[in-house]
């Protein structure tokens, strides 16, 4: 069937499209400048949770890294409890019981910013390694209870996912339909935009996601990876607005 | 059950059994060397079960393994035409790998099934046939480390990289060059791979090279 609409309507519906999303207001934007973080040491914007994050340098330049290598199965990152209690205060015991329950998956919390509902989120990142798996994300609708939704792109898989994590288990949601193999030793762009329940990812600027989510999202930010990954971040970069 | 058995010696390439046989002083690793002891500490079937012996017996026996093998050491360098020398009833067990491959929630041989060897034999089993490779690295990897040796697992992406027309990552794929000379197959980021060879528990890239071409 054809469906004609006249220029009236057409004019109407995006309108509405506009209200529904306000576009990104540059001046909320949140840029993390790793240029005051000790190399070697855990970042000081990001709170990691499980996983070995520590401040690496790619020519130079400060980065986050996350350093599979030391990776082992059940193990969350150091003063995992005070890291907790420092983001949810007396909820942090049922975060901390979530969050070893996925302690396959590294995880590191932006502390710039206590609630994202819409916007857009970017990290830039380069994959170093992993015999196992080489994945790089972005970590979203992080609640006090652990449960978290992320974005993310497996160099072992050439894939970008849409994953969740709810009470201790993980699930598939949706699979961006193209395949792209990304060099290692190469710096890569993830970006996602929510607003509502609309969910929308590209990777380097090419639309990989257009997904429609079960419910909107509110909660903590941060980085993801996977088992042993080795990947350098950086450029992590958020933009809340309104709608 | 767990019938320690010969150590396996994991001579991937004759190449790298050559070497090993003599290494010469640029090409310096030790026993105590990280990479080695990891090897090691995966290979020592005496320290871990196993479930399935006969289906470790056949694959080892498929594999051309058996009991002539003593040095647990990987390098990492394979040369590109040389096919591991297999044993009899290879290539019906290369069919049974196929068939378990194939079939959704069946027993995949991993190290807690068939041992450490058993889990290498699979490896040289799945060489030359790139797909049920693809399927053996892919249930590899999915296995983890615990179950899959890291060496392995490298070697083989970085054999199945080149064949999909893609770079090796690991550097342990070598060639014969139009010169005759020994090169290094082309690779990608080698700036960072001694932080992969670290993961996998390979020697530095400096000694593969070296061991590749002494």
């Amino acid at each position: 069937m054809r469906t004609t609409i006249s220029q009236g309507v057409l004019v109407l519906l995006v309108a509405g499209a506009a209200r529904a999303q306000a576009p990104a207001d540059a001046s909320a934007t949140k840029r993390v400048s790793f240029a005051n973080e000790t190399v070697g040491k855990e970042p000081g914007s990001f709170a990691p949770m499980v996983g070995s994050w520590v401040m690496s340098q790619d020519a130079g330049h400060k980065v986050l890294f996350i350093d599979g290598r030391v990776w082992k199965r059940g193990q969350p990152a150091g003063e995992l409890a005070d890291k907790a209690r420092a983001l949810y205060g007396a909820r942090n015991e049922e975060f901390i019981e979530s969050i070893k329950a996925f302690a396959y998956y590294p995880i590191a919390v932006y502390k710039g910013l206590d609630n994202f509902e819409n916007g857009e989120i970017s990290v830039r990142f380069q994959m170093i390694g992993g015999t196992l798996d080489r994945c790089a994300g972005i970590l979203f609708d992080v609640k006090p209870n652990g449960d978290y939704l992320t974005v993310r792109y497996n160099g072992t898989e050439d894939n970008v996912v849409l994953w969740t994590f709810n009470n201790g288990v993980r699930k598939f949601v949706n699979r961006a339909p193209t395949l792209t193999p990304l060099e290692l030793g190469t710096w890569h762009t993830l970006k996602i935009s929510v607003h509502g329940t609309s969910l929308k990812s590209w990777l380097d600027d090419k639309p990989m996601h257009d997904y429609t989510l079960s419910a909107p999202v509110s909660g903590k930010i941060g980085v993801w990876s996977k088992t042993d990954s080795m990947i350098e971040f950086d450029d992590f970069t958020v933009t809340p607005t309104a709608k | 059950m767990n019938r320690v058995l010969p150590l396996v010696a994991l001579a991937i390439a004759p190449l790298a059994a050559d070497a090993q046989s003599k290494p010469a002083a640029k090409c310096d690793w030790k026993p105590s060397d990280a990479w080695v002891k990891r090897q090691a500490e995966f290979f020592d079937d005496s320290k871990h079960d196993w479930s399935d012996d006969t289906l470790r017996t056949a694959l080892l026996q498929a594999a051309g393994l058996g009991a002539s093998l003593a040095a647990p050491v990987q390098f990492g360098v394979q040369l590109e035409g040389r096919e591991p020398k297999l044993g009899a009833g290879a290539a019906e067990m290369t069919q049974r790998l196929k068939a378990l491959a194939a079939a959704r929630g069946s027993t995949w041989p991993t190290r807690s099934v068939v041992g450490a060897a058993g889990v290498h034999a699979v490896y040289l089993l799945s060489q030359s046939d790139t797909g049920l490779a693809r399927n053996v690295l892919h249930r590899m990897m999915e296995a983890g480390p615990a179950e899959s040796p890291a060496a392995d697992v490298a070697t083989f992406e970085d054999h199945l990289r080149l064949v999909w027309g893609r770079k090796q990552i690991y550097g342990t794929q070598f060639k014969v060059g139009p010169d005759g000379k020994i090169e290094l197959s082309p690779m990608e980021d080698s700036a960072h791979a001694d932080l992969r060879r670290e993961d996998a528990a390979l020697p530095p890239f400096r000694v593969g090279i070296c061991l590749a071409r002494p």
